[in-house]
C-alpha cells in the first residue's frame, strides 16, 4: 500500500518518486536474523543509489528476468510445477538464495494454472495443459478484436476489455457482456439495468466461477506471498513492479494480433492512432492506481512492436511514440519511474528514449549495441542488460565471465548500471550463475 | 509492364493495385504482363528492405497484395511460366517455436532473390525437414526458431540432416539465435537477417 503524504499536490515529480522509493525501500519485514537484515539494507540501499544515480560502491547482478525459471529448474521443478505447484517451489528457491547470495530476489512469475483453468483461459497454454509439463506457458495469438472495431475500443476501452475482450478470451466470463454500459447508472430505475444480469442463471454461474477462482487465486498468493516473504526475510530485496505495456502494444499483442496491427498501420491509420490515443488516460488511471494499491514504484513495460526490425523511424515516431510517451510522462509525475525491458533491439530508438527526463527510466536492453547506450543514455538514465540468454544456455563459464566483464568495463562507472540478461532462458550451469552474479563484485 | 500498377504496389496502396489488375485486364493485358509488373514491384520492395527503407508492414502487406493479385490471375493462366531458379531451400521454424513473422520475411526475400524456397511452416519437426530435402532435392536448409527452446531442435535438425547422409548446408536464424548457437548446433552458419540468408545461399550454390 502506499499512502500520498498530505502535501503531494506541491511535490514536484522528483519529490514524488523520492516518497514512493522511500516507501518501497522502508517496508517492513521480519528478518530471520540479524546478519539477514545486514544484509537486505545493504543490498536495497545500494538498489537505492543505482534507482538515484548516486555514487555506490559497485553494480549490482539482477537475475530476475533472465535466471527465474532456472532458479528451481537446477531443482529439477518443471513448467507445470511453476503454473501449479506454487508451495513445492518454496525449498529450492531459498535454497538458491542461500548458496548464491544474489542482489536481488529471483523467483518465477507467478502463473496461476488453477485459475485460468478454472476461467478457460484461451490466450495462453501451459505445462500441465495443452503444453508438456516441462515447458511452462506460451502465448497463442490471435485477432480478438476485428479491424471494424476499433471506433469502438476508442469510444470506450475499459467497456471493451471488460464486455468484448474478456469473454472472448475467457468463454466463462461470457456473461459479462449482459452488464449495462455504466454511464447509464445515474437514476434509480438505471438500477434494475444494474442489477438484472446477476439476477439470471448464466450470470450466476458465472460468479459462483468467479468466486471460485478467487478462492483458489487466494491459496496460490498465499503460497508464492510466504514464499516471497522468507526470501526477504532471509536478506533479498526486490523491486517491486506492476507490469504494462504501450498503447500500441496493447492494441497490436493483445488485441489486433502481430499481422493485424502490422497492416492496419496502412489500412486503417487513423483509427489505431485514436485507438491509441483514447487508451492514454485509461491507462495512466490503471497503472497510478495499481502503484498506489500494491506500493510498486515501477512500472515495468515489456516492449515489442517498436523494435527496430518491426517497423520504420518514422512510423515508429508516429504510431508508436508519441502516445506510449505520453504515459511515461504521466507516471513520471506521479513519481513512478518507467522500467523498460527492451525486447530484440533499439539501436535507431536511442534518441527518443533520451528526450526522457532524468531518471524517469530504466533502460534494460536485450539485443542493443551497449556502446551507443553508454554514449547516449546513461549519464541521464539508469542502464540494465545485456548478457545473452544463448550465452548463458550453450556458453562456457569462461565466456559468460567475459561478456560480463566488458559490460563492466564499459558500465562499471556508470551513474546507474544492473547487470542482467537480455531475455530469460530454461537452462544454464551453476558456474555460469556464479560468474554472472560475481562479475559486478571486482 | 504497367508503371501504374507497380507504383500502386511500392506505395502501398491496395486497393489501387486489384482496381489496376482488373482494369488491366479488361483492356487485354497479359496475365504474365501483369505478373512481370509485380515481379518488378517486388524487386523494388525487397530492396527497401535490404537498404532499411522498408520494415515487417510493407513485406506483410507486399505479400497479402501478391496473393489476391494471383487470385485473380489464377484462373486466367495455365500455368506461370517456371522461371529459371537458382536453387532450392527448404526453410521451417523448428519444433516447438511457432514464430513465423521473421521466417515468412527471410521466405519472401529468398523467393525474390531468385530460389525455390519449400515452406514447411512452424513447429517443424526433425524428420520433417529431412523428408522435405528428400523430396525437393534441396540443397540448402534454413532453420529459424526464436525461443532459447529452439535450440535443442535445431541442433537436433541439424544432426538428423546429417545423419540421413543429405548433403545440404544449412543456415539457421531467429531471435535468441547467434554464431554462439550455430557452434552448438553444428550448422554451416548462422544469417543476421533476411538479407544475410540471401548472401548464405547465393554463396552456397556458387560454391556448389
Ligand atoms: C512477436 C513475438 C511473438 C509472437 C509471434 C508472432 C508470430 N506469428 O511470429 C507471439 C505472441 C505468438 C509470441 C509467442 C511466444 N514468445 Co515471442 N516474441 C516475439 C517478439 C516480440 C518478436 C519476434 C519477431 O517476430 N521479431 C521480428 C523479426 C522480423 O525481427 P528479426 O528477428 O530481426 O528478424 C530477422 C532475423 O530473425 C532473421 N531470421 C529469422 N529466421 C531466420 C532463419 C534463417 C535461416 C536466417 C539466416 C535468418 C533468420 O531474419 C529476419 C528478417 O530479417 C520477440 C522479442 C524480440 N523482439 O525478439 C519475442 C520472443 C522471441 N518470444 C519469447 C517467448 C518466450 C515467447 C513465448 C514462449 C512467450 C510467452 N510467454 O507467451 C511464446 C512462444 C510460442 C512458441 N511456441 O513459439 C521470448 C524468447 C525467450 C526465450 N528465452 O526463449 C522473446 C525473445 C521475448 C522475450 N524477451 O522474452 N512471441
Amino acid at each position: 500500500m502506499f499512502v500520498r503524504p498530505d502535501n503531494w499536490k506541491e511535490l514536484s515529480p522528483m519529490e514524488r518518486r523520492k516518497v514512493r522509493l522511500d516507501n518501497w525501500q522502508n517496508a517492513p519485514v521480519e528478518f530471520m536474523s540479524p546478519e539477514a537484515e545486514a544484509n537486505y539494507k545493504e543490498r536495497i540501499g545500494r538498489l537505492r543509489k543505482i534507482y538515484d544515480m548516486e555514487p555506490h560502491d559497485r553494480p549490482i547482478a539482477d537475475g530476475f528476468m533472465g535466471a527465474n525459471e532456472y532458479v528451481v529448474r537446477r531443482k529439477g521443478m518443471n513448467g507445470k510445477d511453476m503454473v501449479y505447484n506454487h508451495e513445492k517451489l518454496r525449498e529450492p528457491l531459498l535454497e538458491f538464495h542461500n548458496e548464491f547470495q544474489p542482489d536481488t530476489a529471483v523467483s518465477p512469475l507467478p502463473y496461476p494454472g488453477k485459475v485460468m483453468d478454472l476461467l478457460n483461459y484461451q490466450t495462453y497454454i501451459w505445462g500441465g495443459q495443452k503444453l508438456p509439463d516441462e515447458l511452462t506457458i506460451q502465448a497463442v495469438e490471435g485477432e480478438y478484436m476485428m479491424a471494424d472495431e476499433y471506433r469502438v475500443f476508442a469510444a470506450d476501452p475499459t467497456d471493451f476489455w471488460l464486455k468484448k475482450y474478456i469473454p472472448r478470451v475467457m468463454p466463462a466470463l461470457g456473461p459479462l457482456a449482459m452488464l449495462t454500459e455504466f454511464p447509464r447508472v445515474s437514476e434509480n430505475v438505471d438500477l434494475i439495468d444494474m442489477i438484472l444480469p446477476f439476477g439470471l442463471p448464466p450470470f450466476q454461474a458465472m460468479l459462483q466461477t468467479l468466486m471460485e477462482a478467487g478462492n483458489e487465486l487466494m491459496k496460490m498468493l498465499g503460497a508464492v506471498g510466504q514464499t516471497g516473504a522468507m526470501i526477504a526475510a532471509s536478506g533479498f530485496p526486490s523491486m517491486g513492479f506492476n507490469i504494462v505495456k504501450t498503447p500500441f502494444d496493447y492494441l497490436g499483442d493483445t488485441l489486433r494480433g502481430t499481422k493485424g496491427i502490422l497492416t492496419d498501420m496502412y489500412r486503417r491509420p487513423n483509427d489505431l492512432l485514436a485507438a491509441c490515443e483514447a487508451y492514454v488516460p485509461v491507462l495512466i488511471n490503471a497503472v497510478v492506481n495499481a502503484s498506489d494499491r500494491n506500493g510498486a514504484p515501477a512500472a515495468l513495460y515489456v516492449l515489442h512492436k517498436g523494435a527496430d526490425s518491426f517497423m520504420s523511424q518514422a512510423q515508429f515516431e508516429k504510431f508508436y511514440w508519441p502516445t506510449w510517451k505520453q504515459v511515461m510522462l504521466a507516471l513520471y509525475e506521479e513519481g513512478i519511474t518507467s522500467y523498460l525491458f527492451i525486447e530484440g533491439s533499439y539501436n535507431k530508438r536511442l534518441q527518443n528514449l533520451a528526450e526522457m527526463p532524468e531518471k524517469s527510466l530504466v533502460c534494460h536492453f536485450d539485443q542493443t549495441e551497449m556502446g551507443p547506450v553508454k554514449e547516449i543514455l546513461s549519464d541521464k538514465q539508469i542502464i540494465a542488460g545485456n548478457v545473452p540468454a544463448s550465452l548463458m544456455a550453450t556458453g562456457t563459464t569462461d565466456e559468460v565471465r567475459a561478456y560480463c566483464g566488458n559490460l563492466m568495463d564499459l558500465f562499471g562507472d556508470a551513474p546507474g548500471y544492473i547487470m542482467a540478461h537480455g531475455c530469460y532462458f530454461e537452462n544454464t550451469t551453476d558456474d555460469k550463475m556464479r560468474a554472472f552474479i560475481e562479475s559486478v563484485k571486482r | 509492364m504497367s508503371q501504374e500498377l507497380i507504383d500502386a504496389i511500392t506505395d502501398m496502396r491496395e486497393d489501387d493495385v486489384l482496381r489496376i489488375t482488373n482494369e488491366l485486364l479488361d483492356g487485354g493485358a497479359s496475365p504474365l504482363d501483369i505478373l512481370n509488373a509485380c515481379k518488378a514491384a517486388m524487386e523494388v520492395i525487397g530492396q527497401r528492405f535490404e537498404t532499411g527503407e522498408a520494415f515487417i508492414p510493407e513485406l506483410i502487406l507486399a505479400g497479402e497484395m501478391m496473393t489476391a493479385v494471383s487470385d485473380i490471375l489464377k484462373p486466367r493462366m495455365a500455368e506461370a511460366a517456371a522461371s529459371d531458379k537458382l536453387g532450392k531451400i527448404v526453410l521451417g521454424t523448428v519444433e516447438g517455436d511457432i514464430h513465423d513473422i521473421a521466417k515468412d520475411i527471410v521466405v519472401f526475400m529468398l523467393d525474390l532473390n531468385g530460389f525455390e524456397v519449400t515452406d514447411l511452416g512452424v513447429d517443424v519437426p526433425a524428420a520433417k525437414f529431412v523428408e522435405a530435402v528428400q523430396e525437393t532435392g534441396a540443397t540448402i536448409v534454413g532453420l529459424s526458431g526464436f525461443l532459447t527452446l529452439a535450440y535443442d531442435p535445431m541442433k537436433e535438425t541439424v544432426a538428423a540432416l546429417r545423419e540421413n547422409g543429405l548433403n545440404v548446408k544449412i543456415m539457421i536464424g531467429g531471435g535468441q539465435i547467434d554464431e554462439q548457437i550455430r557452434d552448438y548446433t553444428g550448422a554451416d552458419a548462422y544469417g543476421r537477417d533476411a538479407m544475410a540468408a540471401v548472401a548464405l545461399a547465393k554463396e552456397w550454390v556458387k560454391e556448389s
